[in-house]
Order: structure tokens, then C-alpha cells, then sequence
């Protein structure tokens, strides 16, 4: 119960920052990849560095914590990040964008939602057919 | 609505992997939540836990496995050795319920940053000026073009393990190798595809 109330209390300031920050913008996004503006290339370079610092002061205030899994690399990391970077220009949307921009009332969304749902379920069907590799999984690190 | 500053963004955004892990013990990994909901679909079988045994009673039941067959001198030497294990926080995985939580929450707080905005309304569409005009030069539906845009995310965050969470920040604020070809993989396809869809104006 603890846990489901921390999830979605951490989703919904999630998704508060990334409105505000302006990803759910199909404009905004367009303008972050073509440098027409590099207020949200820099905000997420500054995130980066600002993370790449606390993660060492983290681990060292909790030592006897799980440290993060490295994810695995494999062809699928550039094919993937390929086809991922093309959609995410096409449809303004990374895959939390898409519920932003619905709770926004971008009502739109639910198309890029529908297709995100399609595309990884897709995947997950070709990938014991085609591909030789351990997809490993964002999720459990 | 007002948008906040390059580096108000920058800690904001870095809050929000930095508060998963402190009250999550885990990266934030949005593509993963889609995946093991597709997955629970697919499969039905968990990969929520529900099925795994807990750690403890798999380590006690591998003891009274080897004791039956080896005897009990063959476990001796497998008796833990003192450290503070159970300080250490074994993450368990989250269930379907809580991905869809959180899915949730990603809405909640698109719907609360705009109605805070006062620019909270139901719209069909999606907002942009430019990207009307885009859709305009294509000759195609905007719901054709965000579907097939959706795709493409859907298929390449799992064919990559990972999105702009997953990778982008957690992964390469790690210098992980992958998530560093991965991240350079999809802002490289982003920044040509808007480029394209660009020249179309």
C-alpha cells in the first residue's frame, strides 16, 4: 500500500515536471532536436550532470544499499535507440510524454499511446523469432 | 504556460530519479513499466514477483535439498558469514498495479500542471503551431502519423531495454556503456527526423 502510494505520488511529480519543463510539447520537442531553442537540451544535460554528481554521494550515505544493474549492450541498443529517436520526433512523445500529454487533455495522445502499447508488444513478439540477444530489461535496474 | 529555466529543469529532472531511488530503491525506467504491462497481457504469468519465492525460503529450501543429498556436513561451509545482510534491501519487483499507478500519476500531474496553469482543456488534437503545420505539409491525419509515431517508440525503448528515463538519465549519469550508445542513438534519430519534418515547412 506504502509502496503503490509512493508510485503514484512519484509519477504524478514526474509528470507535473515534465509538463513544466515542456516535453509534453510536440513544439518545444521539435525545437530541442532542431536547436532552435537549447533551454530543454541544456535542462536535460544539466540533469545528467547534476545526477552524475549525486549518485557517488548517494552510495555513499546508503552503502549497504542495491546498487543500480548495468544494462546490458547488444545490437538491439543502437537499432533500438534508432527507431525510438525517430518516433519520439514523429509523435512528440517519450513513453511517459504520452500520459502527460493526456492528462494535459491532449486528447491526441491516446493515438501515440495506443501505438507505443503496439510497438512494444510487437517487439516482445519478433524479438524470440529474429534476434539472438538478451534484451535484458529497463526495468529491474 | 509558463515554462521553468534551463536550470530549475535541470534539477527538477534530476530529482525525480534521485527521489525513485531513495523511496523506490530503483531507477525510474517508464519503457520497463510499458514492457511488464505488456507482458502481464501477453503471458499472464507474473514478472511481478508474485510467483518468486522470497529469498530466504529459497536459501532454506537449497540447504534441505543439499543436507538430503550430500548430508549435513556438505552445507557447513555455506553458512552466511556474519555480514550485515539483512541491512541490505533486496529490491523486489513491482506489479502491474503500480505501473499502472504510476502511469497514472505521469497523467495526474499533466493534468495538474495545466489546470494550475489555467490552461487545462479537452482537446481533440495535439498543441503546437508547428506541429499543425507539419501535419499540414505531410498530407497525412495527425492520429496516422502519432500512431505510427508511437510504434516506433514502443518498438525501439524495448528493443533498446530502455527510454529517455531508463537510459537517458539514470544510464548514462552512470557512464554505462549502453545507455551512452542507446541515449546518442536516439536524440541522433531525433534530431534527423525533426530535421526532415523541418525542411517540409
Amino acid at each position: 500500500m506504502k509502496d503503490a502510494l509512493l508510485t503514484l505520488a512519484l509519477g504524478l511529480a514526474m509528470g507535473v515536471t515534465l509538463s513544466r519543463i515542456g516535453f509534453s510539447s510536440w513544439d518545444e520537442v521539435h525545437a530541442m532536436f532542431t536547436f532552435a531553442s537549447l533551454r530543454m537540451f541544456l535542462a536535460f544535460c544539466g540533469a545528467v550532470a547534476v545526477l552524475a554528481i549525486a549518485w557517488p554521494l548517494i552510495a555513499r550515505a546508503f552503502p549497504t544499499r542495491t546498487q543500480f544493474r548495468r544494462r546490458p549492450i547488444h545490437p538491439g541498443t543502437l537499432a533500438g535507440g534508432v527507431i525510438f529517436g525517430a518516433g519520439w520526433a514523429l509523435s512528440g512523445a517519450c513513453p511517459s510524454i504520452a500520459m502527460v500529454q493526456l492528462g494535459e487533455g491532449q486528447l491526441a495522445a491516446g493515438w501515440t499511446l495506443l501505438g507505443i502499447f503496439a510497438g512494444n508488444w510487437l517487439y516482445s513478439a519478433v524479438h524470440v523469432r529474429f534476434f539472438k540477444w538478451d534484451a535484458g530489461s529497463c526495468l529491474d535496474d | 504556460m509558463a515554462l521553468w529555466s534551463w536550470w530549475l529543469s535541470s534539477f527538477a529532472l534530476a530529482a525525480v530519479p534521485i527521489a525513485h531511488w531513495l523511496f523506490l530503491n530503483r531507477a525510474v525506467a517508464v519503457s520497463g513499466r510499458y514492457s511488464a504491462l505488456i507482458d502481464r497481457i501477453r503471458f499472464g504469468a507474473p514478472r511481478d514477483g508474485s510467483g518468486e519465492m522470497d529469498q530466504a525460503a529459497l536459501l532454506e529450501a537449497l540447504r534441505a535439498q543439499t543436507a538430503a543429498d550430500f548430508g549435513d556436513d556438505a552445507i557447513e561451509e555455506t553458512e552466511p558469514s556474519g555480514e550485515s545482510v539483512d541491512e541490505t534491501i533486496v529490491r523486489s519487483p513491482q506489479g502491474s498495479i503500480a505501473h499502472l499507478l504510476f502511469l497514472a500519476g505521469l497523467a495526474l500531474g499533466g493534468a495538474a500542471s495545466a489546470m494550475l496553469a489555467g490552461s487545462f482543456s479537452l482537446r481533440g488534437g495535439l498543441n503546437g503551431d508547428v506541429f499543425a503545420s507539419v501535419v499540414g505539409q505531410l498530407g497525412i491525419p495527425a492520429p496516422v502519423l502519432l500512431l505510427f509515431g508511437g510504434l516506433c517508440v514502443g518498438f525501439g525503448t524495448r528493443m533498446a531495454a530502455g527510454c529517455t528515463s531508463g537510459h537517458g538519465l539514470c544510464g548514462v549519469s552512470q557512464f554505462q556503456t549502453g545507455s551512452l550508445v542507446a541515449t546518442a542513438a536516439f536524440f541522433g534519430a531525433g534530431v534527423g527526423t525533426s530535421f526532415a519534418l523541418g525542411a517540409l515547412q
